[in-house]
């Protein structure tokens, strides 16, 4: 049988944390988002660059840095620690690796498509008497909705694609912190080549079929 | 109403200092005088550099003061020139946006969804998505949006500009009901006399951002430079009328101006009940100094000369003959008549020069 329960076992561990570490980021995303589309304010620039960085950074140093705050020894991880949550080498620590390597990708597709409704829309609501959080729910969060699903789709899938960081921060202990990409490489390094190919199938199957969707929600445009 | 603002544009400053109190109150100039700019003002869209705006006695705006009513707070409708609705909601739920609103302006609480939707004539259109719309239906349905959130005031931006000529005939109507319908101060933004002429009782007449003059539209436009310099532009002569007979074979219906004198225009195959505006450009009249015979047009009207305005070359005759006439001749046409204020001339209309509104 091709699908062990090993194999099962890895991919529902990936896609559950993942959905998770997407879930978690999206409100964050979303509302970072409609920020450095619709307001200006000091030193957005700089958040804006810092929010990116995760993009563009050796996924390793990322996880180097993540392995810094929250290891035990920093005030953070300590400050946790005593609260009795641990975030180092457990399926936490591929949470945050998740979230925080896939949330610039969220947030620019997300910001995109604020960007790409029309503010006088958001005006004209205000005349009408709408608060400013009527005028977010009501006309600005379901005109940019695709936008915003084929952000998370992004995300989504950045997340089950994640190595890097996860590794540093999470470390790779099958049953317990090994997800597809994990397992992939450990399997190629120990000679389980087959395997390594079921996983391999699985990841380019999930990762088409995310951003087939993601692609697909975009062309078919924002506008309802 | 009293608005005293300075608001700095890309190419030069919108200054104006101005009170006035109608019905509707139209913002005449050309195309980047700032018209928008200062609409956007009022409703609290755009900053203000430095000025003061108050409604009905109520500040909404005082750089003294440091009042700074946001946009939602201030009780003002605003219709802009693309219609702005709300492509996700349907037409309904696009009319009804407002019609919660909380603060209460006082204005015209008897205003009924209903009533709304009967002078708009829009009742058919609730259950359709707006992109399924055409023009002159989406700016009613915006226009229906804005009356039902119950402002204090209405801004109008060129509701017309974005339409072709046969739409606009169609739709101007329902403003001149909307106007008479509900007692609703508007503020109408526009770069066409004849809207001017149609609807407004006040007009503001302004050029880079300044304000050149103001008054009643028939004499401001009249005599303001504006008119004549711009020689494509129509000025039309709009009386309301009541209908008083048809003859199909004839091809024509017979009309009755307020002063009760009589004209012949196109036939009309279904007669209005209610009175009705006709149009006829003040280029499209002829005037004789004698009774001309023997001419095919439909009316001959007997009249006065009132004024003679001449600005570079073009004249703007105003004529009494039952009600006030502008006739565009040239200079050359005035000299050669004879033309003198007091003097008698004949007003010469052919039928098929006057269009329904």
């Amino acid at each position: 049988m091709i699908f062990s329960f090993e194999t099962w076992q890895i991919t529902v561990f990936s896609l559950s944390v993942g959905l998770a570490s997407t879930l978690l980021i999206l409100p964050f995303g979303v509302v970072l988002a409609w920020l450095f589309a619709r307001k200006t304010w000091p030193l957005k620039s700089f958040v804006e660059t810092v929010v990116l960085l995760p993009l563009v950074m050796p996924p390793v140093s990322t996880g180097l840095i993540l392995l810094k705050i929250f290891g035990r020894r920093s005030p953070i991880g300590q400050w946790l620690y005593e609260r009795g949550v641990e975030i180092v080498f457990n399926w936490k620590g591929v949470l945050i690796a998740m979230s925080v390597m896939s949330f610039p990708l969220l947030v620019r597709s997300v910001r995109t498509s604020f960007a790409e409704v029309n503010p006088r829309l958001e005006q004209i609501a205000a005349t009408l008497g709408a608060s400013p959080l009527k005028i977010f729910f009501v006309i600005t969060i379901p005109l940019a909705y695709k936008g915003i699903v084929a952000g998370a789709l992004l995300a989504f899938s950045r997340a089950l694609g994640e190595f890097g960081a996860t590794i540093l921060l999470a470390g790779n202990i099958p049953g317990e912190t090994q997800t597809l990409s994990l397992a992939v490489y450990n399997f190629v390094q120990i000679g389980k080549d087959s395997d390594a190919f079921v996983l391999l199938g699985i990841t380019v199957a999930l990762a088409f079929l995310f951003v087939w969707s993601s692609e697909w929600l975009l062309r078919s445009g924002n506008k309802a | 109403m009293l608005l005293r603002c300075r608001i700095p544009l890309e190419h030069f400053e919108l200054d104006l200092n101005v009170s006035f109190d109608a019905r509707v109150t139209a913002i005449f100039g050309p195309s980047g005088s700032g018209k928008t700019t200062l609409l956007d003002a009022i409703a609290g869209l755009r900053a203000i550099a430095a000025g003061e705006i108050e409604i009905d006695g109520q500040i909404l705006f005082s750089t003294v003061k440091g009042i700074h009513l946001p946009p939602r707070q201030r009780g003002i409708g605003y219709v802009p020139q693309e219609a702005a609705l709300f492509p996700h909601l349907s037409v309904k739920q696009n009319i009804l946006f407002g019609a919660g609103r909380e603060i209460q302006t006082g204005r015209s609480p008897g205003i009924q969804c209903a009533h709304v939707l009967e002078v708009l004539e829009i009742g058919g259109l609730l259950a359709r998505p707006v992109t399924k719309l055409s023009g002159g239906e989406a700016q009613r349905v915006a226009l229906a949006r804005a009356i039902l959130s119950r402002p204090r005031l209405l801004l109008l931006d060129e509701p017309l500009a974005a339409l072709d000529i046969g739409l606009k005939e169609r739709i101007l109507p329902y403003l001149g009901r909307v106007r008479d319908e509900f007692a609703i101060p508007m503020i109408y933004v526009t770069h066409n006399l004849t809207e001017v002429l149609t609807l407004a009782d006040w007009v503001l007449m302004i050029h880079q951002g300044r304000l050149i003059t103001q008054g009643v539209p028939r004499e401001t436009l009249r005599t303001t430079r504006a008119m004549l310099q711009s020689p494509d532009e129509q000025f039309e002569n709009v009386f309301t009328v009541t209908f008083v007979d048809s003859d199909a074979n004839a091809g024509r219906s017979k009309v009755r101006v307020q002063s009760g004198e009589e004209l012949f225009i196109p036939y009309l195959p279904q007669p209005p009940t209610r009175p009705f505006q006709i149009r006829i450009s003040a280029d499209a009249i002829m005037v004789a100094t004698q009774n001309p015979q023997g001419i095919s047009a439909g009316n001959v009207v007997p009249g006065v000369v009132r004024a003679i305005d001449i600005l570079e070359g073009q004249a703007m005759l105003t004529v009494l003959a039952g009600e006030e006439f502008y006739v565009r001749l040239t200079g050359a046409a005035v000299s050669r008549l004879g033309l003198l204020e007091g003097g008698r001339v004949f007003l010469i209309m052919k039928t098929r020069s006057f269009h329904l509104l």
